[in-house]
């Protein structure tokens, strides 16, 4: 059965991806996984890296690896706000796979708590996340 | 020289002038795409100030206690970023940054502070290893389309610097784009960040803007979420003077070729003058030597 749409944008600083009616957006914030519907309740929300799921319609799924960023719901609409929105074709894998590697090592040279520890963990959670993007892509 | 000596310089110079005129054509087709990106930034800049002062208003109303916002209590290591591009040919573009960069480092060191440089660009990069000012970290192949991504990447390494004490103050110059045929050496303090960057930011936003508090969820809690937007406003900035400093770019660049065309212009003009009285000259001589041989024969 059909369900109601909503208004949703995605933008990034490079403009906006994604400006239409959904059915259904799905994705994570640093909460856990969350799926909106129309007439959600207002919702300000960090997101974490993982696939943003915009359903359009029953058959049709639009489909971004989104990196860290924001969302925010009021009035019937949805505003996503991510750093980037990159659709799973335009994902390089062997370069995904280079900077996980790159980060892993960051990792372990970094002092514990130190600034540096922090932003390789988040480089790792970012490769970590599009990879699987990818990898569901190919499947 | 003779006819034929011109008649190839003119053909060479006129080679220079296709190229130039084809490079400035170039450039002025980036410079509009640069300037739609300078536009696309803003929006999300807008959006940004909104969930802050949603976020702020719902923590209470307090900005404070982010690190990067914390001034160190003695200003030691300054860091300088220059941000220069990949290419030359695009007139002081490049120049100007380095020379304004240098000057500031001399004026830190005569105060007894140390001094680290960031380069943006290969031109900047290069100037500096060649002056032996080896640069802390470098940053080259993006100028003529920096992505969001390249901002993040050299706002993560300087806020690291900053939050872990390598460095205790960092500026960035840059081309700021005024307009395609001016261009202006800007120099910001990027951190610490002032918390009145912040608030002024929060209160361009209106307040029907701003959604009422008790009917909002926050997932996570809105301090949390304020934490992480403060470190936004560095990457923004950083990323907004790349996209001037690339528009800058092509400006300076569209400039420069245009007066280059114009003196090939001035040059073709000259030595077709040249020739033209090379020519008359031969001319002349050779009636002259026909004169004089009827003369010889009556």
């Amino acid at each position: 059965m059909a369900r109601t749409p909503f208004k949703v944008e995605v933008l990034t600083p490079e403009g906006s991806v994604f400006d239409g009616e959904v059915e259904m957006l799905s994705t994570r914030t640093e909460v856990g996984s969350i799926g909106i519907l129309a007439h959600h309740t207002p919702l300000l929300g960090m997101l974490a890296p993982t696939e943003l799921k915009l359903h359009v319609s029953e058959s049709q799924t639009v489909r971004f690896a989104q990196g860290e960023g924001y969302i925010q719901v009021a009035d019937n609409h949805a505003l996503v706000l991510v750093e980037e929105a990159i659709t799973p074709e335009e994902l390089d894998v062997a370069k995904l796979n280079s900077e996980l590697a790159d980060a892993e090592a960051a990792v372990e040279g970094a002092e514990p708590h130190s600034e540096a520890m922090r932003r390789s963990l988040r480089d790792k959670r970012r490769a970590q996340a599009f990879l699987e993007v990818a990898g569901a892509e190919s499947a | 020289m003779s006819q034929r000596d011109v008649k190839q310089r003119i053909d060479s110079v006129k080679n220079i002038r296709k190229i130039t005129s084809a490079m400035q054509m170039v450039a002025a087709a980036r410079l509009r795409r640069a300037e739609q990106r300078i536009a696309a930034l803003r929006p999300y800049a807008g959006a940004i100030r909104r969930m802050t002062r949603q976020a702020a208003e719902a923590a209470g109303g307090e900005v404070g206690g982010n690190p990067i916002l914390q001034e160190h209590e003695q200003e030691r290591t300054v860091a300088i970023l220059l941000v220069t591009g990949d290419r030359g040919l695009a007139g002081a573009f490049n120049s100007q940054i380095i020379r304004a960069g240098l000057r500031a480092a001399e004026e830190y060191e005569a105060a007894g502070q140390g001094v680290v440089f960031y380069g943006v660009g290969r031109r900047g990069v290069s100037s500096l290893v060649f002056r032996k000012l080896e640069p802390a970290g470098a940053y080259t192949g993006f100028t003529d389309r920096p992505a969001y991504a390249d901002a993040r990447r050299i706002a993560e390494d300087l806020m690291s610097a900053y939050v872990d004490g390598a460095v205790d103050r960092v500026e960035v110059f840059y081309n700021g784009y005024v307009s395609p045929l001016v261009q202006e050496v800007r120099e910001e303090v990027l951190l610490p960040l002032q918390k009145a960057t912040i608030d002024e930011a929060i209160a361009e936003v209106a307040d029907e803007e701003v959604l009422h508090h008790a009917l909002v969820e926050y997932e996570p809690d809105p301090a949390v979420i304020l934490q992480r937007l403060i470190p936004d406003y560095i990457e923004i900035s950083l990323f907004r003077a790349l996209l001037e400093s690339t528009a800058s770019e092509h400006g300076a660049r569209m400039t420069a070729m245009q007066s280059a065309s114009d003196n090939a212009g001035e040059v073709i003009e000259d030595l077709t003058l040249e020739m033209n009285r090379a020519r008359q000259a031969e001319i002349t001589q050779e009636i002259m030597e026909v004169v004089a041989g009827a003369e010889s024969l009556s």
